[in-house]
């Protein structure tokens, strides 16, 4: 039942997508354990009412931890009434760094999935386009995002109605198509699960979150 | 640090707190809907889980799904019980209607209120049942829901142990069982986390027996567990990664232990996972002493209590704004932005943004071509739109003048040009639109001498409107309203842009340069490439092929007056409907083509298919000077024509006779119809046309120099 149209135009349907994003979820938890897992988010009932046999639903990684280089400490005017009695048993620490969230949602125009992600800092501010840019880790990064396959703009999330940041879906099929090429199509089933894998292990390089060698290895 | 022969004061590390986006988001629109001005503290949950990574904590967050759900929702609360990525903790939340309000909280009383509620369920052995509630938390917070500035501020309340722990040893975990021990703890823990119904239970115990064997219990077991006689841990998830400090719950956590089972020395193991297994490496058993307080006999007595989060340090609350993603204005802005950058991304990496968002369009007219126009220009990112017109928006405008609707003909109708500028900032808040109501003073229309006055004051007006618009539209109904336009945009060296429109054809064009250097340039604009070809053309007075022509250069005639003489129904322009919109749309992607063109205002004139000019290099494809269309045909007609040395609006003789006379001069050409004539010549260029009889045809057509498409 699984079609070998991943492979042939770059797109993938709806029933492939969540096949494939729950393959993609238990390969990562197996060899990417580093990170939190990916969980599924079923959203069947959100109208209110459970549309029989339609799926609804999007992949998501919360809470990956970035580091980044530390600022200087502003210095804001606080109200420092009330102080506590001190305290020799409390130790302060602080992590410097800025938390991803990363969605996977399908798009049903454009056939195929794309990454939403929200960034914020830890106070919870979240960050702008400008600062999540400069804070990008890798090289590759800037190369994917110069390229005229991967840029990001902000959408309202299809789920949460909040604007997030996405990789635009536009370029996917065609350099989904250009990378599935020379896949073996008589392994109809791997088609799907390659799909997912193959297609994060690009857009993921936007955050520098590269997959493990052997989760690479495992779709053959 | 100062210790005592027992060994150092313990250090528990701070716990930290992480707030989703979400959760502001449905604070305010619990707020919004259902609590209005009620200040009544909010049950709410935190989730956190073992520390899972060794440089990094976890962190206690706060989530959507952290607030109390509608119980008319009938959903299951489901996700307010926890799973083994969240463990789930009681909070409180305080939040105030007022800024004040939120500075004048007690926090100290509200810090106690909670130590007090943790003490209690030490006490009555609640904790027993349900340790989570030994992490209890407060939260403070105020919404300002006008700038959606959000102040917080998270407490953990810790029982103070007077005098405070000590910490005897502590090392990690895997130091310290044996091997066989070790295998067995990591099974046990794997399971306990595994499984529902106790992988969100973040104090347990760890017995360890003779044999190497280790089974966990729950609290409530320790009674049992002691009788057995082994080896007892008093674990716990910890949030903390440090390898020489345990995570905050174990200060509440040796709290209960001494003040429910009296134990002085305490075996305890920080739990800490790492690739979602326990990880003994990184969790770490340490033994603490405890010395019982004399003041805990009291029944009545309260611990003191600690544990407001500091701030980069230092003792201050949290400040975050979330105006990008929830105020509408800055969200529509934003959308709109990432909109034309991904045109520009995908399609025409050339496009100048910022420049289209500050050129300052001047609109005269308000009417089918200024409506459309104004939109198809916000459309282009532009955002400072002034429009003029005298007249009110009447019964039978919304059908065809696209900013109107049946709200604005009421009452007599209002002000086109007020009108539309709300209508655009109603589409797009964002937009800089102004409406002003003036009529256009018009050659051929003599003006009583009482009205002198006020004609005067448009002239001024619209000679100031002019010089401070870089762009100018002329979209009137009539020929005679756009001379005195062309005649200041001409001497101004300002782009314009005219439309005009038949029953079912229409003229779209771009009027050329001025042709006089502004010797009082005065103005300290940076040199665009609007006014770059001055330069060039100000030596060529004599020489007006040079210069492209305006809206008047091919006529004979001076403007008169086309209004009279005429039936009611042909001096409001019936036009078929589509012209409109086609011409408008022409106008203004005609104005995107010259900002973009390297030359401006001074751009020669460009054809689709001819060697002249044929620029594959502009991205935006040609720029012509000229285009007539037919709906009769559904054809264009690209055109050019130069500018005419005896042209009444924009020739060197009469716009210095308008720099050296002003608006004697004006007044002139509106008062006396032949005078422009004979000013340029036209007069004397006439006579002698007729003496040699020669037919005029009032229409020209450039048939040398048009191109059909």
């Amino acid at each position: 039942m699984a079609s070998n149209q991943a492979t042939c135009d770059g797109s993938l349907s709806l029933i492939d997508f969540q096949i494939a994003a729950n393959d993609f979820a238990e390969k990562w938890k197996k060899f990417n354990s580093a990170y939190p897992e990916w969980l599924w988010i079923d959203c069947s009932n959100r109208l209110g009412f459970a549309a029989h046999g339609v799926i609804d639903g999007y992949l998501s990684l919360q809470n990956v931890f970035i580091r980044r280089s530390l600022e200087e400490e502003r210095d804001e005017g606080g109200c420092n009434d009330d102080e506590e009695p001190f305290d020799n048993a409390t130790l302060s620490t602080s992590d410097d760094g800025d938390q991803y969230h990363f969605h996977v949602v399908y798009s049903p125009s454009y056939r195929v999935p794309v990454l939403y992600f929200h960034v914020q800092n830890t106070d919870g501010q979240p960050l702008n386009l400008d600062e999540i840019k400069t804070n990008l880790p890798t090289k590759s990064a800037k190369v994917l995002l110069e390229s005229k396959w991967t840029f990001i703009t902000q959408q309202e999330h299809p789920y949460l109605n909040r604007p997030w940041y996405m990789l635009h879906p536009c370029g996917t099929s065609e350099w989904m198509k250009l990378l599935l090429v020379g896949v073996d199509n008589s392994m109809a089933t791997n088609g799907t699960e390659r799909y997912m894998i193959s297609w994060f292990s690009v857009v993921g390089q936007v955050f520098g979150l590269k997959l493990p060698f052997e989760m690479l290895k495992s779709i053959g | 640090m100062a210790g005592n022969e027992n060994g150092p004061v313990l250090q528990f590390a701070a716990f930290q707190s992480s707030v989703d986006e979400g959760f502001w988001h449905g604070l305010s629109s619990l707020k919004l809907n259902k609590l209005k001005t009620d200040e009544s503290p909010i049950s709410i949950t935190g989730f956190y889980a073992p520390c899972s990574n060794p440089q990094v904590s976890s962190h206690l967050t706060l989530l959507t799904e952290s607030l109390p759900t509608e119980p008319s929702d009938g959903l299951p609360t489901e996700t307010s019980r926890g799973n083994r990525n969240k463990c789930s903790v009681p909070g409180i939340l305080y939040n105030t209607n007022t800024l004040e309000g939120y500075h004048s909280l007690d926090k100290q009383g509200l810090l106690k209120a909670e130590a007090k509620k943790i003490w209690e369920d030490i006490r009555s052995g609640k904790a027993e049942e349900d340790s989570s509630v030994l992490l209890r938390f407060l939260l403070i917070s105020f919404a300002d829901l006008k700038k959606f500035n959000f102040y917080y501020w998270f407490a953990f309340p810790a029982l103070v142990l007077d005098p405070p722990a000590t910490l005897v040893n502590l090392r990690p975990a895997s130091q310290w069982f044996t091997l066989q021990e070790a295998e067995s703890v990591s099974a046990c823990c794997n399971e306990w986390r595994m499984s529902s119904l106790t992988a969100d239970v973040p104090f347990f115990l760890v017995s360890i027996s003779s044999n190497s064997h280790a089974t966990i219990r729950s609290l409530k077991d320790f009674k049992a567990c002691q009788q057995d006689g082994h080896k007892i841990l008093f674990a716990f998830y910890d949030p903390c990664h440090l390898p020489n400090n345990p995570g905050w719950p174990l200060r509440n956590f040796l709290a209960f232990i001494s003040a429910r089972w009296n134990i002085k020395k305490v075996q305890f193991l920080c739990y800490r996972e790492n690739h979602g297994f326990a990880d003994l490496g990184l969790s770490l058993i340490g033994e603490a002493l405890v010395q019982p307080s004399q003041a805990w006999q009291d029944q009545q007595h309260v611990p003191n209590a600690v544990g407001w989060e500091l701030n980069k340090g230092k003792r201050i609350p949290r400040c975050i704004n979330l105006s990008t993603s929830m105020d509408p204005t800055r969200m529509a802005v934003s959308a709109a932005d990432l909109n034309l950058k991904l045109m520009r991304w995908r399609a025409l990496p050339s496009l100048d943004l910022s420049m289209l968002s500050s050129t300052k369009c001047l609109l005269l007219g308000a009417g089918t071509l200024g409506c459309q126009v104004a939109r198809m220009l916000m459309a282009w990112g532009v955002r400072k739109i002034t429009l003029v017109d005298s007249g009110k928006v009447a019964m039978s405008n919304p059908l065809r003048q696209s900013l109107y609707t049946l709200e604005d003909c009421l009452d007599g109708g209002d002000f086109k040009a007020l009108a539309a500028a709300k209508s655009l900032r109603r589409i797009f808040p964002a937009v800089e639109a102004e409406g002003v109501v003036m009529a256009i003073p018009m050659p051929g229309h003599p003006v009583p001498s009482q009205e002198e006055h006020n004609v005067l004051d448009d002239c001024r007006s619209l000679h100031d409107l002019v010089e401070s618009h870089d762009a100018i539209f002329l979209l009137t109904d009539t020929r005679e309203s756009r001379w005195l336009p062309t005649l200041l945009c001409s001497n101004a060296n300002k782009l314009t842009i005219t439309a005009a429109l038949g029953f079912d054809s229409f003229l779209v064009m771009r009027h050329g340069a001025g042709p006089l250097t502004a010797t009082d340039e005065s103005k300290a604009e940076p040199v665009s490439s609007l006014s770059a070809g001055v330069e060039e053309m100000s030596m060529t007075q004599g020489d007006s092929k040079m210069r492209l022509g305006c809206y008047f250069c091919n006529d004979v005639v001076a403007p008169v007056d086309s209004t009279a003489n005429r039936t009611l129904d042909q001096q409001c322009t019936v036009t078929r409907p589509g012209l409109a919109p086609i011409a408008s749309a022409l106008a203004v992607e005609l104005l995107v083509g010259i900002l973009h063109h390297p030359l401006g205002i001074s751009a020669k004139a460009e054809f689709g298919n001819s060697l002249d000019g044929g620029n594959s290099e502009q991205p935006l494809g040609i720029l012509p000077h000229q285009i007539r269309g037919a709906l009769s045909q559904f054809s264009q007609m690209i055109l050019v024509g130069h500018s005419s040395n005896s042209c009444t609006a924009c020739c060197p003789i009469v716009v210095s006779e308008y720099r050296k006379r002003g608006l004697d001069f004006v007044l002139q050409a509106i008062n006396h119809p032949t005078y422009l004539e004979d000013l340029t010549g036209l007069t004397e260029l006439m006579k002698s046309a007729n003496s040699f009889e020669l037919d005029w045809d009032n229409e020209t057509d450039n048939d040398d120099d048009c191109v059909e498409i």
